[in-house]
């Protein structure tokens, strides 16, 4: 054919090692996804560890150190709260890190129920087609027509906002964009040829499903999937900030930036730090997924 | 001749020692040097690999990274090109005119076919009016042969079969009155028969548009046809320059001499030999009876019933190497998937081994997919991307849950090794594989589970001539050792004259002739056959001529189908019954087979001229 090879004599040099090692071995090497681990597990670490080891309550008051600024920033501050007390003289490190705790349990739950749901729908839909593809699409244009924030409303208003019930609604309202995706990419990857190879190999439907298709078009998909943990953090922050979130006393960003508005003109720093922490950890996780598919796409382009 | 004419004037086109590199240093091209004189044809041909296609890219000013020219000069009427680029690329689709083999991606899709060329036209010379602009494509589509050009002015690409769409491209190449036309493989993709009339096309339009054709093909059969003059080239050098008479009877450099050496032949050698009468005392591994299959297609005009596969014969026997060939749009591919059952057919009984393949349950079918195989034509797409090369072969084990994992592991080792894969491939992924080495691939992922019969759906039909001989090589070599019956399924009348020993042709859904190998080469039944055998690229001396055997025009849609025979046509035998009753195969000793009422008028003569 008029196509061009460069080099096909260039073959996979390193033998003997399954391939997805040697994705996360390259992935590894690189700078960016040590430096996201890294800050990643810092971040995780003292979240889970912090509050614990410095015995902080992050409830508890203070009225007399209330709204002191972090170090190094304007007067009156103090090496007991590095990063500066809200109104009420808690201290915002303990309560940044706990609520950071809670916004990672939110986000990456719900987006893993997000595509969990979304990738079964969209692969049922994509590889059968035909009735079980009309029915799964008007489900799901059912539920797009529905806008997330009144879903939320509605079922958190008349139910207990717990934890889990915010997953669960927070999930089940964002899953039909995967379902989409999904659906599209199955239907472009069932035609192809070597599908038709493992049929004639004697394979049937749901391991053609399963172990062939679905692990080619789940990873681009995931890494989507990366961003929209950020997305459900702060959508978890709009619910919290709706007082529909986790109710206080238990510190999230959504109800810490809530609180911090009110003092925003002379206590910039309430509202800020959960805004600083969030961009830490979706950095920190944007920058391994990057890496990740960089390797990936790497390893199985033959470059 | 074009050539005798030419000789006086200067050169158009002079390559001077032109050098192309690869990023890192790897020499594509190494000093080609050549000179096109106005209105001559060179063919440029070589295997794949060879330099051909960066060659054509070169000279259209086509080059990308990581390739390019790192020394010498291509001098177009007289000016360098090389030091030039800004120069170059006013040329380039003005005067230097480019034509690749795939059509199909060339044309956009959301265009009419007319409109594109009009953009073309008028991009490269904005002073023509739209209405001129017009006027010319439609006149230059008239010279292409496309039949009620004015209307198909107005049609998608679509709407376009694979030939009218590589002549569409010849007029969107043709339409700035280029003085050179690189034609890149531009008849690869196509049917034998579509193909020669493409060539015949290319000369026509060389003597009445006076442009120089730079002819770049994998063929030697098809260069020689092409050409006033044949360059080969060979790992990046140009080893010889001839002419086509000169180069087939003295061959100047060894590589040359080699590839004449193993083409293929079709009637070298006489008649006898190559067959293995079939055995008729032993049971049928898989029957075919009147098999017919059609599918369903919206258009604007509502409904239409595309008959696919309409009524298909015939038998193979154990041990048989079967083919089976017809053109593209034949229904072979149908075919091939109401074969192996992933597809049912409408009418008739496919029987394997006495089961009936088109009733059997899904389960049922899964079993006796365990025993026979298919290989797939797309050496690219029809492995699994992202799966290693071990567990690729592993997958027909595990999914007929056999032996345990280590015992796997062993069996699929061995078959890559039967197939002549290295070992230290085991654990990477076929990327980095050539199509050769896929194909290899693919046999050894079909034949892990030990078939008895294997389809080969035009398995070697993407790889150049010297790898698809080592895959017949190690096919038979596989055949003696594991007793597989083979059916190949393949336009190339050369391949299958090489290893089948029955051959049956389709043409528009219908097996209109089954017959023996030699049968069928030298005493064909049906005008069809002989047909595809005057249109097949040889160097040999023709039993068959073009111009005796085939009308102009392209097989009828199968949507709308003629009644009586369908080849009626085309076929320049035919007579008022043949446009009214369909023929059915019928024996003419022998075990062979046709399917044409000539057969029953003239029962012995008037077949080979």
């Amino acid at each position: 054919m008029s196509s061009i090879d460069i080099a096909p004599e260039a073959l996979p040099r390193r033998k003997g090692r399954k391939i997805s090692a040697r994705i996360w071995s390259e992935a590894f090497s690189s700078i960016e996804f040590r430096i996201g681990l890294a800050v990643f597990t810092v971040l995780v670490a003292a979240a889970l560890l912090y509050p614990w080891l410095s015995e902080i309550d992050p409830t508890k008051m203070n009225i007399r150190a209330k709204l002191s600024p972090p170090v190094f920033m304007g007067e009156g501050w103090s090496w007991a709260h590095p990063l500066g007390t809200d109104q009420l003289g808690r201290d915002m490190l303990a309560r940044s890190l706990v609520g950071l705790r809670y916004s990672l349990l939110i986000g990456i739950a719900t987006t893993v129920l997000m595509l969990a749901v979304g990738a079964m729908i969209g692969l049922f839909s994509g590889y059968f087609g035909g009735r079980i593809d009309t029915v799964l699409m008007r489900l799901t244009d059912a539920q797009l027509s529905i806008p997330m924030i009144i879903l939320a409303i509605t079922i958190l208003g008349v139910s207990r906002p717990t934890i889990p019930s915010i997953i669960l609604v927070l999930g089940l309202a964002g899953w039909p964009v995967y379902a989409r995706v999904m659906r599209s990419t199955v239907m472009s990857e069932r035609k192809k040829e070597f599908v038709r190879g493992a049929m004639v190999l004697g394979a049937n439907d749901w391991r053609i499903m399963f172990t062939l298709i679905l692990p080619l078009v789940l990873p681009p998909i995931a890494f989507v999937a990366v961003l929209d943990i950020a997305r459900m953090m702060i959508f978890e922050s709009v619910l919290g900030f709706l007082g529909l979130g986790v109710q206080p006393p238990t510190p999230t960003f959504g109800n810490i930036i809530a609180d911090g508005r009110k003092y925003l003109m002379n206590a910039w720093w309430i509202a800020t730090m959960p805004g600083v922490f969030l961009v830490l950890t979706l950095t920190s996780i944007n920058l391994m997924g990057a890496a990740l598919e960089r390797s990936r796409n790497k390893i199985y382009g033959g470059a | 001749m074009a050539l005798d004419t030419a000789t006086t004037r200067e050169a158009l086109l002079s390559v001077r020692d032109l050098t192309v590199a690869a990023e890192g240093g790897r020499v594509v091209l190494d000093r080609i040097s050549f000179e096109l004189k106005p209105r001559q044809i060179l063919s440029v041909i070589g295997e794949s690999g060879s330099g051909k296609t960066v060659l054509a890219r070169a000279l259209a000013s086509w080059l990308s990274a990581p390739l390019h020219i790192t020394g010498g000069e291509v001098l177009f009427e007289g000016r360098d090109l090389v030091s030039d680029p800004a120069h170059a690329r006013s040329l380039a689709g003005r005067e230097i005119a480019y034509v690749g083999g795939n059509p199909a991606g060339a044309l956009d899709p959301t265009m009419t076919v007319g409109a594109q060329l009009v953009e073309k036209l008028r991009a490269v010379r904005p002073d023509i009016p739209a209405a001129q602009a017009r006027e010319k494509a439609v006149r230059l589509l008239e010279a292409v042969k496309i039949p009620s050009a004015e209307r198909r002015f107005h049609e998608y690409p679509f709407q376009y079969s694979g030939g009218m769409m590589q002549r569409a491209m010849i007029v969107d190449a043709l339409i700035s009155d280029p003085a050179l036309l690189i034609a890149d493989n531009i008849t690869q993709p196509l049917d034998v028969t579509v193909a020669a009339q493409i060539l015949k096309l290319m000369r026509e339009l060389n003597e009445n548009f006076s442009t120089a054709v730079l002819f770049i093909c994998s063929s030697l059969p098809v260069a020689c046809d092409a050409a006033d003059e044949v360059m080969v080239l060979h790992a990046g050098r140009v080893v010889e320059r001839q002419t086509p008479n000169a180069l087939v009877v003295q061959p100047g450099h060894g590589y040359t001499r080699g590839l004449i050496e193993e083409l293929p032949t079709l009637w070298e050698g006489g008649p006898e030999g190559r067959d293995t009468r079939q055995d008729r005392e032993q049971a049928a591994i898989m029957s075919v009876r009147g098999v017919a299959k059609h599918y369903e297609t919206r258009g604007k005009s509502g409904k239409a019933l595309v008959q696919a596969v309409r009524n298909v014969e015939f038998d193979v026997f154990p041990g048989d190497n079967f083919g089976i060939v017809g053109e593209s749009g034949c229904g072979k591919s149908s075919l091939m998937r109401l074969l192996t059952g992933l597809e049912r057919p409408d009418a008739g009984s496919i029987f394997f081994e006495n089961e009936n393949v088109g009733e059997a349950s899904p389960r049922r079918l899964r079993e006796l997919r365990r025993r026979f195989q298919l290989v797939l034509q797309d050496p690219y797409g029809s492995l699994p991307p992202q799966s290693s090369i071990g567990s690729i072969v592993e997958e027909p084990l595990k999914i007929h849950r056999l032996g345990s994992r280590a015992k796997r592991r062993e069996r699929a080792r061995a078959a890559l090794s039967e197939v002549g894969l290295a070992d230290s491939l085991y654990d990477s992924l076929p990327t980095g594989l050539s199509a050769g080495q896929r194909q290899r691939l693919n046999v050894a992922r079909a034949m892990v589970l030990e078939p008895r019969l294997l389809i080969m759906d035009e398995t070697l039909s993407a790889l150049d001539q010297t790898e698809q001989g080592k895959l017949l090589d190690l096919f038979e070599r596989l055949q003696a050792q594991h007793g597989f019956t083979y059916i190949f399924i393949s336009h190339d009348l050369t391949m299958v004259r090489r290893v089948c020993s029955r051959i049956a042709v389709m043409y528009l859904g219908e097996t209109v002739e089954v017959a023996p190998n030699e049968r069928l080469f030298f005493d064909p039944g049906h005008p069809y056959s002989r047909a595809l055998l005057s249109a097949a690229p040889t160097l040999e001396e023709r039993r068959y001529r073009p111009e005796d055997c085939l009308l102009e025009g392209e097989p009828p849609s199968p949507i709308d189908l003629p009644p009586g025979c369908a080849f009626a046509g085309r076929c320049p035998h035919a007579f008022d019954r043949c446009r009214r009753e369909n023929p059915a195969l019928r024996s003419r000793g022998g075990q062979a087979l046709a399917a044409c009422f000539l057969n029953d008028e003239t029962p012995e003569e008037d077949r080979d001229e």
